[in-house]
């Protein structure tokens, strides 16, 4: 079968998806699964036959994770879902990341509130990760906006980097089994101590398997006009690490806004790296003029990518994880708005047009090439 | 204590599916929190889907005794008599 493209879009109203044969002049669209509920994480899971998952979070009913073993055309629910041990005293609220773990059955999941769970059968039984769920810090992390997330799960040989609003970022190099706070250069904006050990609001982290040991992070910007305790904290919102991420710089200058929620890395050039500023006020981007912005030296310099997009007037927010960037010889960005419009940037983001623009709010948005 | 009533549940709609499509279940209990024991044991995945991991009923979810809410009367230790019909609805709201 031909190389297709397929993404899923996690939305307020359940998970839809959308496929495209390579030239990706069109997108034909199914969904919504989950019908109604909010879907805050999916996985195109590429490793052997492609299965698809969804968290489907129900405020009623509970949580649910939802798979799909052919390509999207339906879906049905795991034997279960993650769950805390009855004694543990908390209960899942959201789930905010299911990524692929070694196995081809083996996934790892974060929830709300922020701890890890893993899964070796494809999600059919899941079991706490321990080292982070339970860590000594975990009943000091506060909630952001979003909530208590672990929204980050990046895997790295037998490093595992944890992404948490608000908690930071936590690392372990024993696959999984210990975790420390590693936010050495992290700013927070939110209490007085600027750089404290953890509790930073970390929005996404990004990696590339070219480079090791470099990490970019969209942190919780924003704070530079603060003249509260602590003194103003201008350029904590974008963050670089060349030491796997055990110590960050700002990388933010050049940036109209360091506040933002998504961060990718281009597939082929890990020196090529996608941010979308936003006012931190009303998270749109500046002067309700949207706009994609590039680095092509690691974070040195920023260009503005808006061909396509609206000029003025426009106020969506584009969420964590929201935006993504496909495998193609010349890839394309995609980001979906809190106000139901799917964009593609073609040409690594150069040229943008809208392919849905009337979806549910959306949360999520997942693309492979399959 | 003599032998429990038997009462009847009226399973939502959404949540027929998690009990073989059955819209009322007819259990012996002499309280909501010994109704919804029951349910762990008898129907696990309905169950789930109206208790969290806590033994808690969701937070956005209603039990009634017949035309009362529980949060009324004496929560989850709301005593059952013979005929009562326990109802479990979403809590919506909104314009």
């Amino acid at each position: 079968m031909a190389d297709r493209i397929i993404l899923t879009i996690g939305t307020k109203k359940g998970v839809f998806v959308a496929d495209a044969a390579k030239p990706r002049r069109s997108f034909a669209l199914r969904g919504p699964f989950g019908p109604g509920i909010p879907v805050y994480s999916t996985l195109i899971d590429t490793r052997g036959t492609p299965r698809l998952y969804a968290s489907s979070c129900n405020p009623f009913f509970g949580m649910k994770v939802l798979r799909s073993t052919d390509m999207g055309k339906s879906f049905t629910e795991t034997k279960s879902a993650p769950a805390f041990p009855k004694d543990d005293g908390r209960a899942l609220v959201n789930i905010w990341g299911l990524e692929a773990g070694g196995d081809k059955k083996d996934l790892w999941c974060g929830v709300e509130p922020a701890s890890l769970f893993r899964s070796l059968d494809g999600g059919d039984s899941w079991d706490l990760v321990a080292g982070i769920s339970n860590h000594d810090h975990a009943r000091k992390w506060q909630p952001g906006n979003g909530g208590l997330c672990m929204h980050t799960i990046i895997r790295d040989g037998n490093r595992v980097h944890l992404g948490i609003s608000t908690g930071g970022h936590y690392l372990s190099e024993d696959g999984g089994e210990t975790f420390r706070a590693s936010n050495q250069g992290v700013g927070a904006g939110f209490a007085p101590d600027p750089y404290p050990e953890f509790g930073q609001c970390v929005h996404k982290i990004a990696r590339h398997d070219d480079a090791p040991g470099r990490l970019y992070m969209q942190n919780h910007g924003g704070w530079a006009d603060w003249t509260g305790p602590g003194g103003p904290r201008p350029d904590i919102g974008v963050l670089r690490s060349d030491d796997y991420g055990h110590s960050w710089r700002s990388i933010a200058k050049g940036l109209p806004s360091d506040f933002g929620f998504p961060i990718v890395v281009h597939p082929h050039d890990a020196d090529t790296v996608y941010v979308m500023p936003l006012e931190p006020a009303t998270r749109s981007c500046p002067d309700g003029a949207p706009a994609v912005w590039r680095s092509e030296n690691g974070g040195e310099s920023w260009s503005r990518l808006a061909r396509g997009l609206p000029r003025k007037q426009s106020y969506f927010t584009v969420l964590r994880d929201a935006m993504d960037i496909d495998r193609l010889k010349s890839p394309a960005l995609y980001f979906g708005t809190t106000t139901g419009q799917l964009w593609i940037g073609r040409e690594g983001g150069e040229q943008w047009d809208c392919l849905f623009d009337s979806l549910p709010q959306i949360y999520n948005v997942k693309v492979a090439v399959v | 204590m003599g032998p429990a009533p038997t009462i009847t549940i009226h399973v939502p709609g959404p949540l027929r599916t998690y009990c073989a499509g059955a819209a009322q279940l007819s259990i012996s209990a002499h309280t909501v929190r010994a109704a919804l024991e029951d349910l762990q044991l008898s129907q696990s995945a309905l169950y789930r889907n109206v208790c969290d991991e806590t033994g808690t009923v969701r937070r956005h979810l209603n039990v009634f005794v017949n035309s009362d809410n529980v949060r009324d009367l004496n929560g989850v230790d709301t005593t059952l008599a013979p005929g009562d019909v326990v109802t479990i609805l979403p809590a919506v709201s909104g314009g």
